[in-house]
C-alpha cells in the first residue's frame, strides 16, 4: 500500500510544481540572501569609517570632514605640523615601534619558556600558572594598568614611569600570548617527536635545538606577531605608564589630542601609520606562518585563526 | 651484533598511593639475539609500557633490564643501543626523508660521506631510495612506515622495538608488509621486539610470542605452542576463536587417551590432562578442527548436534552448532563441505581426540602455567 503510494507520487508530473509553489522562506535550499546581505552590511558599517579616516589624512586642508584635495602635507610636506616634522608625533611613531620590538624580543622567549615549563611539569602548581595565564585575558586591562601604575610609583619607585615601566607592563600583559599559543602546539604535538629524537641518540639540548624549535617555530612566530600587533594597539597600559612626550606612543597621542579637540588631519595620518603597521605585521604573519607550516594539513585555517586572534 | 635482552622482575607502577596501578607487573623475560619476539595482548595489557621501558621512555619502578648482559634500567634513551619504530611513525615533518633517516647518524660522529652511504643503504633496504628528497607528508602511510623502519635500522641497533607498526595501515598492505618485515628481520639479523594486539601478525612473523594479560605474561612460546597448547582459557580465547567446553575428567591416563565427560557424552583426548579424575575443567577445541559429519555417523567423539546458523566467510564457511548436551560450538569447514548444510539440519559434530585439550584450571598460579607451556 505504502509502496504504491510513493511510486505514484514520484510518477505524477505535479510533484515538482508542488515544490515550486512552496513560499521561498519555506525552501530549505534557497540561497542565504538574508545572511549574505547582513554580512555585507556589517562589512560596510565597520570599514567605511576607517576608510574615511584614512582618506582625510590625505586632505589638503585642516578639516577632518570636508575634502579639499589630495596632498601628502600631513605626512611629510608640512614643515611644522606633519608627522615627520612635528616632534611630538614623530617621537610617538618611534616610541610605538621601539616598544613593539622590545616587548616582542622579551615576551616571546619568556612565554615559550613558560609554555614548556607548564607542559612538562605535572601537578597543581603548573595548573595554577596556567590559570594565571588565562586570567590575563579576563582581568580588565584598566585594572592591570592601574595596579602597574601604583606598583611603579609607590613600591618600585626606582623604576620611573617611562619606557622601562612601559616595557615591563606590556611584557607582563602580553607574555600569555606565546605561553598559550605555544602550549596549544605542544599539546597537539604530543611527546612522540621528542621521544623519537631521544631514541635516535639526541640528548635533551639536541632534542630542543633539532626538533622542538623547528616544530614550535610556527607557534613562536604566530605569537610574536600577536605580541607585536598587540603592543601597537595598546592604549591603557602605555597611557598610564608613560611620563613625557618622549615616551608616549601613537595611541596615546591620538587619543589625547583628538579628545582635547585639537585634532587635525595630522592625527588621521598618525592613525593611518598605526593601521598600516598593524596590517603589514598581520600580512607578514600570515605569509610567514603559511611558509613555516607548509606540508602540514589545514594550516591555512590554523594560520588565519592564529594570526587574526588579535587584529 | 644481535644482542639478547633480559627482563627480570620488571615492574612499572603509575600514579601514587591507592590510585596507583601496575601497568607492568613483575615480568621475567629472556629474548635471545636475532630472535623475532612478539608481545601480544589486548590494549591495556602492558605490552606497550614494556616496550617503552626497554626503549627508556619510562623508568622502571622495580626490576632490571639487561641489554646484551649490561644493566640499562636507568640509562637514558639516547644512550641505549635500541631503536624504536613508533605506531604513529613520528617522522619529523620539517625534514626530508633523507634527513629523517640521517637524523640519528649526526650524533654518531660518522663522516658526511659515510652518512650518505648508510642512509642510501637503509633506504634501499626498504625500497624507498627514490623518495629521499620527499617530505613525510608527501608519502602514503605504508611509505612512511618504511622510512620509519629505515631511520631506526640505519643506526644498527642491538634491538629494534616495533610498537604496532602496521596498526595504521589497511588490511591488504598489512598482509604484504608482514611478509616483508619478517624477511627483513632475517636479512639484517637484528633482535626484533614486536608489540601487537593482532594475533595473526604475531603468529605469522614471530619466533616466539609472549601473550600478556593485565601487566603479566600469560604464556610464552612458539606460535605453534601458544596456538595449539594454550596455557589457559585467556590465551586460548585471545589467539583466534576457540570453543570452550565445560567437562569433567572421568579417567586420566599418562601417555594414552584420557576420558572426559561432556554431560552424558564421553569424549577421548590424546593430550595430557592437567587435572585429577573427578575434577571439572575447561576443554578447548579450535573451530577449524571441529568436523561436521552426516547425522548418524558412528564412532568415538561424535556428538549429535543441530545447525543454528551457517555463515559464509569467503574462504570457508562457519557453522554454528548446538550440541545435544546444550553447548554451542563453532566449526569452520571448507565451502564444498558446507553445500548441504542449512539451519535446523541435524548432524554429528566430530571433535577429534588430538584436537581436544583440557586447560589447566584457575587454581594454579599463572606463572607456573607459562613455564609449563614453555617447557612442553
Amino acid at each position: 500500500m505504502t509502496a504504491t503510494n510513493t511510486a505514484s507520487t514520484q510518477a505524477t508530473p505535479q510533484a515538482p510544481v508542488q515544490g515550486a509553489r512552496r513560499p521561498f522562506w519555506r525552501n530549505p535550499w534557497r540561497h542565504p540572501w538574508f545572511l549574505e546581505g547582513f554580512t555585507w552590511l556589517y562589512l560596510i558599517w565597520s570599514l567605511v569609517p576607517i576608510v574615511i579616516a584614512v582618506l582625510f589624512s590625505f586632505n589638503n586642508g585642516r578639516s577632518q570632514s570636508s575634502w579639499q584635495g589630495f596632498s601628502w602635507r600631513w605626512y611629510f610636506t608640512d614643515h611644522t605640523n606633519s608627522v615627520l616634522h612635528n616632534p611630538q608625533l614623530h617621537a610617538a611613531v618611534i616610541q610605538t615601534f621601539r616598544l613593539s620590538v622590545l616587548v616582542t624580543i622579551i615576551a616571546v622567549p619568556l612565554g615559550v619558556a613558560f609554555a614548556l615549563g607548564i607542559n612538562r611539569w605535572r601537578g597543581p602548581i603548573p595548573m595554577t600558572f596556567n590559570f594565571v595565564m588565562i586570567l590575563s585575558y579576563v582581568v580588565p586591562e584598566l585594572i592591570f594598568g592601574v595596579s602597574m601604575f601604583i606598583l611603579f610609583t609607590t613600591l618600585f619607585s626606582t623604576v620611573h614611569l617611562g619606557t622601562l615601566a612601559e616595557v615591563l607592563g606590556l611584557v607582563t600583559w602580553n607574555v600569555s600570548w606565546p605561553a598559550i599559543v605555544v602550549q596549544a602546539r605542544l599539546v597537539t604535538m604530543g611527546r612522540q617527536y621528542e621521544e623519537a629524537a631521544a631514541d635516535l641518540g639526541a640528548n635533551q639540548f639536541q632534542v630542543m635545538r633539532r626538533v622542538m624549535v623547528p616544530l614550535l617555530a610556527p607557534a613562536i612566530f604566530a605569537s610574536a606577531v600577536l605580541v607585536f600587533s598587540g603592543v601597537i594597539d595598546d592604549f591603557v597600559i602605555v597611557d598610564l605608564l608613560s611620563s613625557s612626550a618622549g615616551n608616549t606612543p601613537m595611541s596615546v597621542i591620538i587619543y589625547s589630542t583628538q579628545h582635547g579637540g585639537n585634532g587635525g588631519p595630522a592625527l588621521n595620518a598618525l592613525g593611518s601609520i598605526m593601521l598600516a603597521m598593524s596590517l603589514i605585521i598581520v600580512i607578514l604573519g600570515y605569509v610567514g606562518y603559511r611558509l613555516l607550516t607548509r606540508g602540514e594539513r589545514g594550516s591555512g585555517l590554523a594560520a588565519l585563526t592564529a594570526i587574526s586572534g588579535e587584529s | 651484533m644481535a644482542a639478547g635482552i633480559e627482563l627480570t622482575g620488571l615492574t612499572k607502577r603509575f600514579g601514587h598511593g591507592v590510585t596507583s596501578h601496575a601497568a607492568v607487573d613483575n615480568i621475567d623475560l629472556s629474548v635471545s639475539g636475532g630472535e623475532f619476539f612478539s608481545l601480544l595482548g589486548p590494549s591495556g595489557c602492558g605490552k606497550t609500557t614494556t616496550l617503552r621501558l626497554i626503549a627508556g621512555f619510562e623508568e622502571p619502578t622495580a626490576g632490571r633490564i639487561l641489554l646484551d648482559g649490561a644493566d640499562v634500567s636507568h640509562v637514558p634513551p639516547h644512550k641505549r643501543n635500541v631503536n624504536t619504530v613508533f605506531q604513529s611513525y613520528a617522522l619529523f615533518p620539517f625534514l626530508s626523508v633523507f634527513d629523517n633517516v640521517a637524523f640519528g647518524l649526526k650524533h654518531t660522529g660518522v663522516t658526511k660521506a659515510e652518512q650518505r652511504q648508510r642512509v642510501g643503504d637503509a633506504l634501499a633496504l626498504v625500497s624507498m631510495d627514490s623518495f629521499a628528497s620527499r617530505r613525510p607528508s608527501q608519502l602514503s602511510g605504508g611509505q612512511q612506515q618504511r622510512v620509519a623502519l629505515a631511520r631506526a635500522l640505519v643506526l644498527n641497533p642491538a634491538v629494534l622495538l616495533l610498537d604496532e607498526p602496521l596498526g595504521a595501515l589497511d588490511a591488504k598492505l598489512r598482509r604484504s608488509l608482514k611478509v616483508e618485515l619478517k624477511a627483513l628481520q632475517e636479512r639484517v639479523g637484528i633482535t626484533f621486539i614486536y608489540v601487537t594486539h593482532d594475533q595473526e601478525e604475531a603468529l605469522t612473523m614471530s619466533d616466539r610470542i609472549a601473550v600478556m594479560n593485565a601487566g603479566r605474561i600469560a604464556q610464552i612460546g612458539t606460535p605453534q605452542e601458544v596456538y595449539e597448547s594454550p596455557a589457559d582459557a585467556y590465551v586460548a580465547d585471545f589467539l583466534g576463536a576457540a570453543n570452550l567446553l565445560q567437562v569433567v575428567v572421568a579417567e586420566r591416563a599418562r601417555g594414552a587417551a584420557s576420558t572426559l565427560k561432556l554431560g552424558e557424552v564421553a569424549l577421548l583426548t590424546s593430550n595430557e590432562v592437567p587435572a585429577e579424575p573427578g575434577a571439572a575443567g575447561q576443554a578447548v577445541i579450535r573451530p577449524e578442527r571441529v568436523r561436521v559429519e552426516e547425522h548418524g555417523s558412528a564412532g568415538q567423539n561424535r556428538v549429535p548436534a543441530l545447525i543454528d546458523r551457517v555463515v559464509y566467510l569467503g574462504a570457508a564457511t562457519q557453522v554454528h552448532l548446538r550440541l545435544a548436551t546444550g553447548e554451542s560450538v563453532q566449526a569452520v569447514v571448507p565451502n564444498e563441505d558446507a553445500a548441504g548444510l542449512s539451519q535446523g539440519t541435524p548432524v554429528h559434530a566430530y571433535l577429534p581426540a588430538d584436537a581436544l585439550r583440557v586447560l589447566a584450571g584457575d587454581a594454579e598460579p599463572a606463572p607456573a602455567d607459562a613455564e609449563a607451556a614453555v617447557a612442553s
